[in-house]
């Protein structure tokens, strides 16, 4: 119970994001290039196996865009120029010009090389079909929903191959389907092709926007574990979950991502012990509120330890070997669950 | 039937007028690049979009909006009473804005627009239309801890745009347009919209226009029939019943319609386009018709959006 994760990006060394630029402009090849993205994704999993990090990512290291990641590697997509996003940040956005085809795995490849690091269960990371649609240009489907389906078809394939290389937790990212609500139903449907027939345990992460208005959408989403930010916003969700009927397991995000504070373990304890009166021990997934990659390398590793020495305290607590510094009856409570 | 734009262009062209503006705005930021250094940078993209709309054969041109980040921060950050805060999404689109936090009463000190409204028209003899945020627009965008009431935020806002229309028409804007993208979500109060349009519009010495575009049009037309504009824009694109609910109206007003997509890549064929002509040609004279993208064209890398242009104007000039 409460296994401790991370929702799957980590920063990428100095080294590699100076080595990603020159390899923009031609000055670094392939070959070279792989090398140290494999040397940073080996000392992230490294790291995460240390300090007790329960189920590990790979820290895609070898990503940046986590659509463009996608479209580089299907057939079907065509990659743009500029576009900009906001202020001044710009993006290729892909185009699907043709039907989008998956000749050969995508991550599968990665998987294989950071499980074959740890003897901790490492997380196959996806994108979703939904949020792929909606982050690329389609001159191909006659509609928004043809496109997600079809995409959706796409990505089932690569989680049942990450599933029979061994993955037994696939984690399906959805952070747009928060952000347009009338269209979660299809955001829905084309998530339920892509876990349909999985025995790995499947989880999407959405950065959520109005919770209110996804909350009765929650239980709806055809995977195991719903992955959450709540740090950010001051664990205001907890009131919301007790509401709920929701049985599904929870990724519950316990460090706010987006700032440079850290975290106290005690607090994040504190919060964890907050989460038991919701939630049972066993739904518990502490994570961070989302990738950590907009973190320094050291803020993330920060964060990741205090997650784990938090979730120990309150595990300790949940198992009688240690007392419960503070809020006695939410333990107390769990325990007899 | 004349072309026109709704008004962004794309702020950088690797194949075309390049992607200085990146570069500019970030030394800008670190205060290596003076605001000189970047206002000549601004300058030559402006001219650069303003001679490929001229190329493309678009009638009625815009600056392109190259200085503007956003819709609404443009204006609010030159008013006192705002403060610019944290990154929204804009309306349905996979793009972000920085909301505006009203504090206290909202003040113009000068003009806004003016200064790049004039270079903008020293760039071309065609005529060049002002482009603004619509009041609704602004108030929907923004957070209101000051009023915490629709209408008086409203009315501040028309009165604010109204002053900045007028100074925009004397110094010789022959059009003057308002984008409303907010009027598609929701549920908006039609009433008051209204009234703050026609504040926005009054003794304003140019064409006024009011420009739709994202979301849906339900029952939006008919609610607008008292707004004192001489011409609307509709985005028949993004709601697919947009296009009948143009058919139903009775247009006593000039209308801009559009027919390209300026959120997807894909190009419209002549036909296609032809097709959405006729059907408006039944409900307004083709003297009193424009035809322009959806939307502004920055959401399309700058090939895409050149050759949506161009595609816009060949179908006009082919129709019979
Ligand atoms: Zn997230």
């Amino acid at each position: 119970m409460l296994l401790t994760t991370s929702v799957g990006s980590l920063p990428k060394p100095d080294y590699l994001a100076k080595a990603r630029a020159q390899a923009r402009k031609g000055e670094l090849d392939h070959k070279a290039l792989r090398r140290l993205e494999e040397q940073a994704t080996r000392e992230w999993v490294q790291f995460q196996d240390e300090i007790g990090i329960d189920i590990v990512v790979d820290g895609e290291q070898y990503r940046g865009d986590m659509v463009a990641f996608f479209a580089e590697q299907l057939p079907g997509f065509k990659q743009s120029s500029l576009v900009r996003s906001y202020g001044n940040r710009y993006y290729r956005k892909p185009i699907i010009a043709d039907k989008v085809r998956r000749p050969r795995p995508v991550t599968v490849g990665w998987w294989t090389f950071a499980q074959s690091l740890t003897s901790r269960p490492v997380k196959g990371m996806l994108t979703g079909p939904y949020t792929i649609m909606d982050w690329s240009f389609n001159e191909y489907y006659p509609s928004r929903r043809a496109t997600a389906l079809a995409l959706a078809g796409v990505i089932h394939e690569e989680a049942k191959d990450l599933e029979r290389a061994g993955a037994q937790y696939i984690q399906i990212d959805e952070p747009a389907i928060s952000t347009r609500l009338d269209e979660i139903d299809l955001a829905i449907e084309a998530l339920g092709v892509v876990t349909k027939g999985l025995r790995a345990k499947t989880i999407t992460h959405i950065c959520y926007g109005n919770f209110e208005a996804l909350a009765p959408k929650l239980m709806k989403l055809p995977v195991d574990q719903i992955d959450l930010e709540f740090a950010n916003r001051k664990f205001e969700l907890f009131g919301a979950f007790k509401r709920l009927r929701f049985t599904k397991e929870v990724g519950l995000g316990v460090v706010d991502v987006h700032s440079h504070r850290l975290e106290s373990v005690e607090e994040v304890a504190d919060n964890l012990r907050k989460a038991l009166a919701v939630f049972k021990p066993e739904q518990i997934y502490p994570d961070p509120d989302c990738g950590l990659k907009t973190r320094t390398p050291q803020e993330a590793k920060d964060k990741l330890r205090v997650i784990v020495q938090a979730t120990r305290i309150v595990r300790d607590e949940l198992n009688g070997a240690r007392k419960p510094s503070r809020r006695p009856a939410a333990v107390a409570a769990a325990r007899k669950r | 039937m004349l072309t026109t734009v709704v008004g962004n262009f794309p702020k950088v062209a690797e194949a075309g007028y390049g992607t200085a503006v990146i570069g500019a705005i970030n030394r800008w930021q670190k205060q290596e690049l003076s605001d000189g250094g970047l206002e000549d940078v601004f300058q030559d993209v402006t001219r650069a979009v303003i001679k490929e709309q001229e190329a493309a054969g678009i009638d009625v041109v815009t600056d392109g909006q190259i200085r503007w980040e956003d819709l609404v921060t443009p204006l609010a950050r030159r008013l006192e009473g705002f403060e610019i805060n944290g990154l929204e999404r804009f309306f349905d689109n996979n793009v972000y804005y920085r909301r505006p936090i009203l504090h206290k009463t909202p003040v113009r000190k000068q003009p806004i627009f003016l200064k790049e409204y004039l270079f903008a028209r020293s760039c071309t003899s065609k005529p060049v239309k002002a482009v603004l945020p619509g009041p609704y627009t602004v108030v929907a965008l923004s957070e209101d801890r000051y009023y915490r009431n629709v209408r008086p935020f409203l009315r501040s806002i028309a009165e604010i745009l109204n002053e900045e229309a007028r100074t925009l028409a004397k110094a010789g804007a022959v059009m003057i347009q308002f984008d409303e993208p907010a009027l598609g979500f929701g549920k908006p109060p039609m009433k008051d919209v209204v009234e703050a349009i026609n504040i926005a519009t009054t003794g304003v010495q140019a064409k006024t226009a009011l420009y739709l575009y994202f979301g849906h049009l339900d029952g939006t037309l008919p609610a607008l029939r008292p707004c004192r504009v001489d011409l609307i824009g509709v985005d028949v694109v993004s709601d697919p019943k947009a296009i009948t609910a143009v058919r139903k109206q009775k247009w006593t007003k000039e209308l801009a319609l559009g027919c390209v997509d300026a959120r997807n890549t894909k190009l419209e064929s002549v036909t296609e386009l032809h097709a959405l002509f006729d059907v408006v040609k039944r409900v307004v004279p083709k003297g009193r018709l424009y035809a322009n993208p959806n939307c502004g064209l920055e959401f399309l890398p700058h090939e895409q959006a050149r050759q949506k242009l161009n595609r816009l104007v060949e179908a006009v000039r082919r129709y019979k």
